[in-house]
């Protein structure tokens, strides 16, 4: 249950020509992830690959830009050995890739400016229906005519009432807008005096100016077909563009695909950064790797390394305890559970595991809220269906749903109807008191445990104060237990006891003078920081106590949702009655359901996690082969 | 309940926070210590490195990821509107990294140099440094900044720089979308956060328009429509027709003359555009101290004290850098306060 016990620190000693090869091992075994820190600094001190590095991410700067082009490359052969990649071939990979991107860049701009050309007649052909209705020569608008200055032309919507502003100031006017979305058309008028400040303006608006064919003046029709004639023109050189490309693609298909294979073998060497250390042909790698995979790796590098190396492994030490990362469940009937958690944080090197009892509080608090034999049984059925989609998660449906189904019959409640099947707990409604103390009592049970595995996980992290003081610790639950035990005796008649009342004081007190000598800040901010950090000790136990209610509340919710629809449904005909109760029945799954589903998640990150959980840990991220990490 | 307690989080934490921000005199300490002893009260001994230039990298990199790391924290009890406020706030930094590639595309720096000047963010700014560096140009450059969430802003950033490459073109572009976007977001506060955020802001946006415009005016002899077109919206006290007042102006002293009332240090304004930067800056900060600790809106105090955190580290690090390159205290003191300098 402990986040990633089993983490070895590993250092492998090894000739330096066997770097690549042992980090393509590794990776391929997805059982190592590095540690960069500069431990091995004083024997090792240099940090080999550094210039491969920088020409492999060249290489890739020009594979992905070629990608950009190209569309998507070929893809890797999966199932064919994994070549390494030397220094010389890297150089001529390089080299054969920057002559590519020669060829192809042409390419690049040539689309590109056949883009801003399409943009350009797009906005003409608008622009003439715009002024269909008007007998104005475009043509003779554009440019200056006398003292008159006059623009057509687009820019972005973005930039209208900041232009229109400043235009106002420099006695220009935007005399009319079209279009809409992300570009506008316009046109603009001033005195010619001014038209090089206009320009000037209009340069930093991103102003483009429509050039207008000297047969603009030309009769509507003729000049549509103009236009139509340059759009085929435009598509013609677009197609020339991409079918030359196409065919540079199928005569060097095979050797970028080559190109890329090698590359993504060598990821991992170059990934080891500084987790990699050298001394002329003596190397060493470090890094943590799960325990129980140690022999694995031991035996892989056996195989396949030529030359003698040494595998060192020891425990982590407990100032290292803050680096060590912890794999997380990523396969099996945990995973979604994992997932979720992860939302919230990573365990910590040797904090509580929560996966394990997240999973199966949340099925059992779903369960108790949507309690429901037939409503279960669709959960899991739709789970089971909709499995291609739902992935890993068709877990949390199969085991929400199954929960549902043992509490309704618990419940006795099938699809809201609760003759049926006799109850073999109680039906909700019969004592909605009785439901609700139970919900209060599991609250109570829930935050207890939240609060000893916090007192745990701070104790094994060394936090002795946290683990006695803290939000969750020893104080703080003894402070709960008294007040929790002197309201009980309240509510069942009694007087408020004199030992719960004096274990209160003491335990405030302690309190208290702890929350003040741990601050430093000034003399007024201590005071509040003291009165604010207890209030929330005593305010989060009591409102987290009470937000468990709604676990019965939900539960009779249920009911009173699905007694809702059989009263509707008596309200009708044969056919509408029926009709009443599917669609009833599938609002409740639906609505309720995803209702419930988001409740239980909030009960469990708000009254558990934030209670015991720290969720700060680091993700174990094994070295892995192909491009999968940034440089 | 949920809110007072929230608040009272933030107030808790920022009272802590605060006493991390150095006054002037624990600057002047700083700047007074020998390199062994300045090393160790900044942690710089605490970072390795294969030479100097390299481990001031890194340290640069530490103080960033502290103010993110603070940021963070800060960040964490907020919620809707105020959180993407911040969020924005941080993205700033984005803003500067892609500056510094537009700047190292056309200076024609090979991508190692280029990448030095950029900082590492965390994981909710996520710009793909590795596509952007790998360009041949700006053009270029700017056609991959399509492909991310700056799109429409590289757009007009490209057809601008299509007509005429100028740098100071895009930077202003980036400023004014970068500002644009945060007013905006501040207009979806409510009450109290929004009048004093916006109080706030417009303080920055007014030493940005005021210092920025005087330059494209009077240094780079742009016409006064062109600088108003590139001036920010959202100033306080100098808004569109106050700056095309000063900007008629022939001169930068004339220009001066016509400061509205509004604007700190009105009257005794220096007549140098770093100095005028310098005044400028003093007066944010001087209002910034006062909203961290006596603004009713915690969102305002919360960027109160990013604004201030991040100068300290600026300071800091200046001090560390001048330091290991054995500048002279007269250039370190002009650097970090130049108006001291200048009076003296």
């Amino acid at each position: 249950m402990r986040a990633g016990i089993d983490m070895r620190h590993i250092t492998l000693t090894l000739m330096r020509d066997d770097l690549p090869r042992a980090s393509l091992v590794l990776a391929e075994l997805e059982a190592f992830a590095p540690d960069e820190r500069p431990l091995l600094e004083s024997e090792l001190p240099e940090i080999p690959g550094t210039a491969f590095r920088a020409r492999m991410r060249r290489a890739w700067g020009h594979l992905d830009r070629l990608a950009s082009v190209l569309g998507e490359l070929p893809d890797t052969a999966p199932d064919k050995p994994r070549a390494l990649l030397s220094r010389e071939q890297l150089i001529e990979i390089d080299r054969w890739l920057a002559e590519a991107w020669q060829h192809c860049s042409p390419c690049e701009d040539g689309l590109h400016r056949l883009e801003d050309e399409f943009r350009d007649l797009r906005h003409l052909e608008q622009s003439l229906n715009d002024f269909a209705d008007l007998d104005v020569d475009l043509s003779r608008l554009q440019g200056g005519k006398g003292l008159l200055d006059i623009r057509i032309g687009s820019i972005p919507a973005d930039n209208l009432d900041r232009l229109s502003e400043v235009l106002a100031l420099s006695q220009h006017l935007i005399l009319n807008v079209s279009g809409e979305g992300e570009a506008l058309r316009i046109v603009i008028a001033g005195t010619q005096q001014t038209a090089e400040i206009l320009d000037r303006v209009l340069l930093a608006a991103a102003y483009q100016a429509l050039t207008i064919p000297e047969s603009f003046d030309d009769n509507p029709d003729a000049l549509r077909a103009e236009l139509q004639t340059r759009r085929s023109d435009l598509e013609q050189q677009c197609a020339q563009w991409r079918s030359r490309m196409a065919g540079w693609l199928k005569l060097n298909g095979e050797q970028l695909r080559q190109a890329k294979q090698l590359l993504e073998a060598a990821e991992p060497y170059v990934h080891l950064h500084g987790a990699a250390r050298s001394r002329g042909s003596l190397a060493a790698l470090q890094g943590w790797i799960p325990g129980s995979r140690l022999d694995a790796v031991e035996s892989a590098l056996q195989k396949n390394l030529s030359q003698p190396f040494l595998l060192q492994s020891r425990s982590p030490r407990s100032d290292e305890m803050h680096l060590v990362p912890v794999p997380v469940k990523t396969r099996g009937i945990l995973k979604p559970f994992s997932l979720l958690v992860q939302q919230y944080g990573v365990p910590r090197f040797g904090e509580f595991d929560p996966t394990i009892l997240f999973a199966v509080t949340f099925a059992g608090m779903f369960g108790m809220m949507f309690g429901d034999v037939g409503h279960g049984a669709v959960i899991v059925i739709t789970g089971i269906l909709l499995r291609r989609r739902l992935h890993s998660f068709t877990y949390l449906f199969a085991l929400a749903g199954a929960s549902a189904m043992l509490f309704g019959w618990l419940y006795g409640s099938v699809f809201g109807v609760e003759h049926w099947l006799h109850p073999l707990w109680i039906a909700p409604m019969s004592d909605p008191i009785y439901m609700l103390t139970v919900a209060l009592g599991w609250g109570v049970a829930f935050l207890t445990l939240g609060s000893a595995i916090a007192i745990v996980n701070r104790l094994l992290s060394g936090d002795q104060a946290g683990a006695f003081f803290g939000p969750g610790g020893v104080l703080p639950l003894i402070l709960y237990f008294a007040l929790l035990g002197g309201l009980v005796n309240l509510a069942q008649g009694n007087d408020f006891p004199i030992v719960a009342t004096a274990v209160i004081a003491i335990t405030l007190t302690i309190l208290i003078a702890h929350q003040w000598h741990s601050s430093d800040a000034p003399y007024g901010e201590r005071i509040m920081i003291t009165i604010i950090e207890t209030y929330e000790i005593i305010n989060g136990y009591a409102t987290s106590s009470l937000s468990f209610l709604r676990v019965a509340a939900f539960s009779l919710n249920h009911v009173a949702l699905s007694l809702a629809v059989f009263t509707l449904a008596d309200t009708m005909d044969t056919v509408g009655h029926w009709i009443v109760i599917v669609l009833g029945n599938l609002f409740v799954i639906v609505l309720e359901g995803f209702i419930v589903a988001i409740q239980t998640l909030r009960l469990e990150y708000y009254e558990g996690f934030s209670r015991y959980f720290y969720g700060d840990g680091k993700p174990f991220k094994p070295l892995r082969v192909g491009r999968t990490q940034t440089y | 309940v949920r809110r007072f307690t929230d608040q009272a989080y933030v107030r808790t934490r920022l009272a802590i926070m605060g006493t991390k921000l150095l006054s002037r005199e624990e600057f002047a300490k700083l700047v007074a210590m020998s390199l062994d002893e300045l090393s160790a009260a900044s942690r710089f001994d605490t970072i390795s490195g294969e030479s100097n230039a390299a481990r001031l990298i890194t340290f640069e990199r530490t103080l960033m990821q502290t103010w993110l790391d603070e940021l963070s924290a800060l960040l964490r009890p907020l919620k809707g509107s105020a959180r993407r406020l911040l969020t924005h706030w941080a993205s700033r930094y984005e803003v500067l990294n892609i500056k510094a590639l537009v700047r190292g595309k056309i200076g024609q720096l090979p991508n190692e140099e280029i990448e030095k000047t950029l900082f590492r963010l965390p994981g909710f700014l996520s710009l793909n440094h590795d596509q952007l560096l790998n360009t041949d140009n700006v053009v270029e450059l700017l056609r991959q900044l399509q492909k991310t969430p700056y799109q429409r802003l590289a757009t007009q950033a490209l057809r601008r720089y299509e007509e005429r490459p100028d740098p100071f073109l895009l930077d202003a572009t980036l400023d004014q979308q970068f500002y644009g976007e945060l007013i905006d977001r501040a207009h979806h506060l409510s009450g109290t956060d929004r009048a004093e955020i916006l109080a706030l802001i417009g303080r920055i946006v007014d030493g940005h328009n005021l210092v920025w415009s005087l330059r494209y005016r009077y240094n780079y002899g742009l016409q006064a429509s062109e600088v108003l077109y590139l001036a920010i919206d959202g100033g306080r006290a100098l808004d569109r027709s106050r700056l095309q007042e000063m900007l008629h102006a022939d001169t930068l002293a004339e220009a001066l003359g016509h400061l509205p009332d509004g604007v700190p240090g009105h009257g005794e304004m220096p007549r140098q555009i770093p100095l005028i930067e310098a005044t400028m800056r003093n007066e944010l900060f001087a209002y910034a101290t006062r909203a961290m600790r006596h603004s009713p809106s915690a969102l305002t105090s919360v960027l109160s004290y990013l604004v201030l955190r991040y100068s300290g580290i600026n300071q800091l690090y200046t001090i560390v850098h001048a330091r290991v390159y054995g500048l002279s205290d007269e250039l370190l003191h002009e650097a970090l306060d130049p108006l001291h300098e200048e009076a003296a």
